[in-house]
């Protein structure tokens, strides 16, 4: 036995029936957790129950959140509290993640690009008014390039040898209608970023859910819910937007809740024939017998260890799902009171032979941005593979 | 060697005064196969088919027997991880087949098991501390700084130090995983650990050492062990009683001297032939068992064992050498089976005769001879009686009616193990086994003297 001086609490000192007895206390961050989204709750309840429906929510800074907002915000609780926060917990585990992330270079210039992308989209909106539309500005070129000095209405930079030279006034140039292509641009940051990360965190939230339960629980219950699947995998969601469409008009909202409620059906394919070998693992088999719940056993054991294959399906995902606004958009499907990238891109299409830039700049942000999500998810799923376990320290 | 120091280590069961810690009667575990949408019952796996085995306080009993005999199923059945289709499990006096979801909970911390593979026991994405107090954690100790002081604790008892708490299971070798295993089972503070072939993952030199800590835990917490394995040198290294387990059922229990001393079931004599010596002069006692062993959803008639005994009891009729007998019986069973296949032998023959022979070509005679050689029967039996009825049921295989030759041979060698199932009855004080020739009293065959002269 250990021999000790200071007194120490062991096991054989533990009163289980102590324990019974005495009501479960929460730990502190679960507390924080449920706190964050109570507080979350009552923000909504206020925004759509109490206050007059037509006023602002917060009446004084005249701020009025939209349910997208709404939803955003939840968003990035959900980040927080499940991402950033376990990885700050689990500091070892994080430090040999960042390890092996960091030798692909290009994703960790990606990660930086998505970041400063995602603080301007999520700043500049919230100071910036919309861009609108004012015909005297029209066609305005860049900054350090010129354009023909008859194609500006009126050149806002000076004119020198019959070409119109761009000014800081509007450094990424104006559209047809004289709308600024930064402030465009920075809307339209914030829109890509709502758009990959709502649809999303719905996405794997039921992917996750649904296919841990499935594999779980086995039996009728994962006969229903992958049958289930195959079924909503077949349902066209494309023609049920367009439909939305056609009876509601364009929403990034409905674009959003759509494509997150009917897209996870190939997720949860995959995390329930990951989570199916997971459950025969040995450890299991041990929570069961320390007396742990199914909730337990599928919280602490097969939802961390299917997380890598959810990470990577993840990071594949968002840049599809922001390519596929962009289209939408581009098609005139979208939503018309947010300018979104492939809006600004569709606006300068008939352009292109003398205005080259409205196109062209906020197709140099989306393809950028797709390409950075693809190249952090390939690195991510390196830095997750199991197989280079073992090789840390 | 290191026995547990409890005090009724070699005393027989049958003396015994206090009650048992946990007793077992009639578990039962099958596993139904099923098919179809409405997943209709086509038959059973029948892994374990009704044990009776008691294990008292302070005691290290032994489950021994072949991969697929159903003793994992057995431990995992006996404490409800695995639901058992029948029987009762008494622990400490109450059936603990009929607990409810929250008395199991409790039950979990009296007893608690060691599995067997150390790399998969493990969550790869706990770290080990969090692997010892997740059944703490679970139990309802939500004070994350006690958890962490026992885990301290723990973790220094099983040899290991604290700061391996904040490791992860792939940087602990197999050795220190499985002591990582004794700290968690033992954290609950149990009254019996199971250790499902716990060192069988190991290499040999550290696998006594794993032992060695059991036995010195036990001593220290005064635990009941019931340790699976399939390893007679690790059971005979630790265990007090002994229960030999034989597709599904047990055949043989007794104290761990008895059972290796006086082995009273064949197969156990079996098994413990089956042990290499470090003596190069002696070549083994020479039982082999012959056959497959038989699927557990079908499983023979009668005696399970009598499709593989070396000791099988012989018709009264006929007299063979036992040996002899034995591949007649083998012959039998294949015959049964339906994978005798003559023309295969007949093609055998021609490939070591001239190129233009056919299969067709080959006589009778020796095709005969051919079968024999198959199943190592001699050419011709000792017993000229036994020698005619066999001659006769190769010519009906010959000439293409094994029917006719499968009816001679079940009626003519019918043997008493086929029948009838024998029971577990007391042999000697304190060791049973469920053999028929000690149901019938019959004189040991000279295997049977070859084994216990050793």
């Amino acid at each position: 036995m250990a021999v000790d001086n200071e007194p120490r609490e062991t096991f054989e000192d533990v009163d289980w029936d102590d324990i019974d007895e005495t009501t479960r206390s929460f730990s502190r961050k679960t507390i924080v957790t449920i706190g964050v989204y109570v507080l979350f709750a009552v923000g909504l309840l206020y925004d759509y129950v109490l206050k007059p429906s037509r006023a602002d929510t917060i009446e004084p800074l005249g701020i009025s959140l939209q349910a997208l907002d709404w939803l955003y915000i939840l968003t990035l609780l959900t980040i927080l509290v499940g991402v950033v926060v376990p990885l700050y917990e689990n500091g070892r585990m994080t430090r040999y993640y960042w390890q092996q992330f960091r030798k692909n270079r290009a994703a960790v210039a990606s990660l930086l690009y998505l970041g400063v992308i995602f603080l301007i989209g999520s700043i500049g909106p919230r100071f910036l008014e919309q861009p609108t539309v004012d015909s005297s500005n029209a066609y305005q070129p860049p900054v350090f390039t010129s354009a023909p000095n008859w194609l500006p209405v009126e050149c806002a930079g000076e004119v020198a040898g019959g070409s119109c030279h761009g000014t800081w006034a509007h450094p990424f140039g104006t559209t047809h209608e004289g709308k600024d292509i930064l402030v465009s641009v920075i809307y339209g940051m914030e829109v890509s970023m709502q758009v990959g990360l709502i649809a999303a965190l719905i996405t794997i939230t039921i992917a996750a859910i649904v296919g841990v339960s499935a594999a779980y629980f086995g039996g009728w219950i994962d006969a229903a819910l992958m049958r289930y699947v195959d079924i909503q995998i077949t349902f066209p969601t494309f023609f049920l937007y367009l439909m939305i469409v056609y009876l509601y008009g364009g929403s990034l909202f409905s674009m959003i809740v759509i494509f997150g409620l009917l897209g996870w059906g190939g997720i949860a394919r995959i995390v329930r024939s990951e989570a199916l070998q997971r459950r025969e693992e040995e450890y299991v088999l041990a929570a069961k017998n320390a007396g742990a719940s199914g909730y337990w056993t599928m919280r602490r054991h097969l939802l961390p260890n299917v997380s890598n294959s959810v990470i990577t399906a993840v990071t594949l995902l968002i840049p599809g799902l922001i390519l596929f606004e962009a289209s939408l958009a581009f098609l005139g499907l979208g939503d018309p009171t947010v300018p979104s990238w492939g809006e600004v891109i569709a606006s300068g299409r008939n352009d292109l032979p003398n205005a080259w830039w409205v196109s062209t700049i906020p197709g140099i942000f989306l393809f950028f941005t797709i390409l950075a999500f693809n190249f952090v998810g390939d690195a991510l799923r390196d830095a997750l593979d199991p197989r280079a376990e073992g090789g840390d320290q | 060697m290191g026995k547990g120091v409890s005090p009724v280590s070699d005393q027989s069961g049958a003396a015994r005064t206090e009650a048992p810690l946990l007793s077992v009667r009639n578990l039962t575990k099958h596993y139904p196969i099923t098919t179809g949408l409405r997943s209709k019952e086509v038959g059973r796996v029948r892994a374990v088919d009704g044990i009776d085995f008691d294990v008292y306080p302070g005691e290290t009993v032994g489950i021994v027997g072949e991969s697929g005999c159903g003793k994992s199923t057995a431990a995992s059945s006996l404490i409800r991880l695995e639901e058992p289709t029948e029987g009762t499990v008494r622990f400490d006096g109450e059936d603990i087949t009929r607990y409810d979801q929250a008395e199991l909970k409790a039950f979990r911390r009296r007893v608690q098991m060691i599995f067997q593979d150390p790399e998969s026991s493990f969550d790869p994405r706990m770290s080990i501390g969090e692997a010892i107090a997740e059944p703490l954690a679970v139990q309802g100790l939500t004070d994350a700084s006690r958890r962490r002081e026992i885990v301290v604790d723990l973790l220094e008892r099983v040899g290991l130090a604290a700061g391996d708490a904040d490791r992860y299971p792939h940087e602990l070798s197999g050795g220190q995983k499985q002591r990582v295993g004794l700290a968690r089972a033992l954290s609950m503070n149990p009254d019996m650990i199971i250790a499902d072939e716990p060192v069988s993952a190991l290499d040999v030199s550290i696998q006594s050492e794993i032992l060695a800590l059991m036995t010195d835990l036990q001593e220290s917490f005064g635990l009941s062990i019931l340790i699976i394995s399939h390893n007679l040198a690790v059971i005979r290294q630790i265990c007090d009683r002994v229960a030999v387990m034989y597709l599904g059922e047990i055949v043989e229990l007794g104290t761990a001297s008895e059972v290796f001393t006086n082995p009273q079931h064949p197969y156990t004599r079996a098994l413990l032939a089956s042990i290499p010596t470090a003596d190069p002069t002696d070549r083994g006692t020479g039982i082999e068992l012959t056959g497959d062993v038989p699927s557990p959803s079908n499983p023979p008639t009668g005696c399970r064992f009598h499709t593989r005994c070396p000791e099988l009891i012989q018709p009264d009729d006929y007299a063979f050498e036992q040996s002899v007998w034995r591949r007649v019986m083998d012959l039998r069973q294949k015959l049964d089976g339906g994978t005798v296949d003559v023309d295969a032998i007949r093609e055998g023959v021609v490939t070591e005769r001239e190129p233009s022979e056919t299969p067709d070509d080959v006589s009778a005679t020796e095709t005969k001879a051919r079968l024999r050689d198959e199943f190592a029967i001699p050419q011709s039996l000792g017993d000229s009686r036994a020698e005619s009825v066999l001659e006769a049921a190769l010519d009906d295989l010959v000439s293409g009616n094994p029917a006719a030759a499968r009816e001679r041979l079940a009626t003519e060698f019918a043997t008493p193990c086929e029948s009838q199932s024998p029971t577990l009855e007391d042999a000697t004080a304190g060791q049973t086994a469920s053999c028929l020739r000690l149901e019938n009293e019959l004189p040991p065959t000279e295997l049977e003297q070859t084994v216990r002269s050793d």
